[in-house]
């Protein structure tokens, strides 16, 4: 439908004024159009800890319903709103990723026209306005900026923040500042406490994300307390293996590149996944794009480990606990290896099927 | 000798012998990506046994601390370079070595 407007949203103080101009120029186009208003969700929804975020923003959601009503008023009936939260299957990272559900949600609805909120970046971090704009675009939508004041022009690397995220920036960089002073002589603490107060005034809005959630994160240390030995261990074993390999007469070695969907969903188990398998001696990751891994192998055996999952399913226990940790594997949720890619191709399909069936049992 | 040198002496042994291992990597394995594997992963290893043995010497010292300091930050930081290394090279379009290959061109 021509007139059908599509705007994505997310908590930005440009928020109100970019709904009052959204529902005029809905109650100024002919007909009667429907005004999607979408909230992009950035992590996955079944990941268990990070429900709040999702309750946040169906509020936020209704209170946009509420608002369309209210500016109309009388003329509330010469549109439709619809809203929705979109993207809860996968975790979004990039404006790439935006734009595609953006656009799938666009054309499952025949909708032509985005309308953007200048402050719309739901991420925080790196500007995603322009490129998302760019990528709108060239998937064949209008794309308009909403034409609405910007009360202030804030810093796009700060993010909302409490005391919470000042106080535990604070404290770790002054005892990190104490520890490799090796001392706790008054000029040390009053020099530390110094250096801290300015390190975490200037960052402490950049450097952590939300709120700080003391128990979760506790919790997640405690784990991790219990993942460094297990790395550790699988690191020892693997070194002596390639040490075997390398030294051995015939260099026994068959390298391969893997390329598997790990069941992780967002930056920071990815990352640690990542990282974990790189030092794994025999793995290397190569790239990642969302939760896609590209992995070059050394040898057979490094391969095998890798598709068994043991490290996916340490790093999932670290991260969301130990429900998490009992996904299936990625050899049965269908990785492919360079040997078998074009059979593994053929049955694509079924491999989202496995995993979704590995996560209920 | 005491338990602890002893222990030091092994660490120490096992440090070299890893670091070693990395060197022979880097000469007999075939192209970026496995030789990265070789560079990267023993050479953790070994700095990491050497950098044990330092903390296990200084016992229970700031010293001990820094070492492990040290060692945390190799293990966040060599991964992350090798990445570098493996992802800059798949950009470049630089095809894996693989064992078939070797059949037919030597």
């Amino acid at each position: 439908m021509g007139g059908d407007l599509l705007v994505p949203v997310d908590d930005s103080v440009t928020l109100r004024k970019t709904v009052a101009h959204v529902a005029n120029r809905g109650r100024d186009a002919p007909g009667r159009p429907t005004l999607h208003f979408v909230y992009p969700l950035s992590e996955r929804l079944d990941a268990g800890e990070e429900t709040t975020a999702a309750a946040d923003a169906e509020e936020l959601l209704a209170r946009i319903e509420v608002w369309v009503e209210e500016d109309l008023g009388d003329d509330a009936d010469q549109v439709a709103v619809e809203t929705a939260l979109i993207g809860s299957a996968e975790y979004l990272f990039n404006p790439g990723d935006y734009a595609d559900v953006i656009t799938e949600y666009a054309a499952e609805r025949g909708i032509e026209t985005v309308v953007l909120d200048p402050e719309f970046n739901p991420q925080g971090m790196a500007p995603l306005l322009p490129p998302l704009e760019r990528e709108l675009s060239s998937a064949g939508l209008d794309v308009d900026l909403a034409p609405v004041e910007r009360p202030t022009r804030r810093n796009p690397l700060t993010r909302p923040a409490g005391l919470g995220q000042f106080v535990v920036l604070f404290c770790s960089t002054y005892a990190f500042y104490l520890v490799v002073g090796g001392t706790l002589s008054t000029f040390d603490l009053a020099t530390g406490a110094v250096s801290a107060t300015i390190v975490a005034g200037l960052l402490w809005r950049i450097t952590t994300r939300g709120e700080v959630d003391l128990t979760s994160l506790a919790w997640r240390l405690a784990r991790m307390t219990l993942y460094v030995p297990f790395l550790l261990w699988e690191i020892v074993k693997a070194n002596f293996h390639i040490a075997y390999v390398v030294l051995h007469p015939r260099l026994p070695i068959d390298p391969r590149v893997v390329e598997f969907d790990a069941a992780v969903w967002s930056e920071m188990p990815a990352t640690t996944l990542a990282n974990s398998i790189t030092l794994t001696p025999g793995t290397l990751t190569v790239d990642v794009s969302q939760r896609h891994f590209t992995v070059h192998s050394l040898t057979r055996s490094a391969r095998e480990d890798l598709l068994d999952g043991g490290l996916e399913r340490a790093v999932r226990f670290v991260f969301y606990g130990r429900s998490a940790a009992r996904i299936a594997t990625p050899r049965e949720r269908g990785a492919r290896t360079g040997e078998e890619r074009t059979s593994a191709e053929e049955t694509a399909p079924t491999e989202e099927a496995a995993v979704t069936e590995g996560e209920n049992a | 000798m005491t338990p602890q040198e002893i222990a030091v002496a092994v660490l120490v042994a096992g440090g070299a012998f890893f670091a070693l291992v990395a060197a022979v990597a880097l000469l007999r394995l075939p192209d970026i990506y496995t030789r990265t594997h070789g560079a990267s992963k023993s050479d953790t290893l070994g700095a990491g046994l050497a950098l044990a043995a330092v903390a296990l010497t200084f016992g229970a010292e700031i010293s001990t601390v820094k070492a492990a300091l040290l060692i945390l930050f190799m293990f966040l930081t060599n991964p992350t370079a090798a990445h570098a290394i493996a992802r800059a090279a798949a950009d470049q379009g630089i095809d894996p070595w693989t064992v078939d290959e070797e059949g037919e061109s030597e």
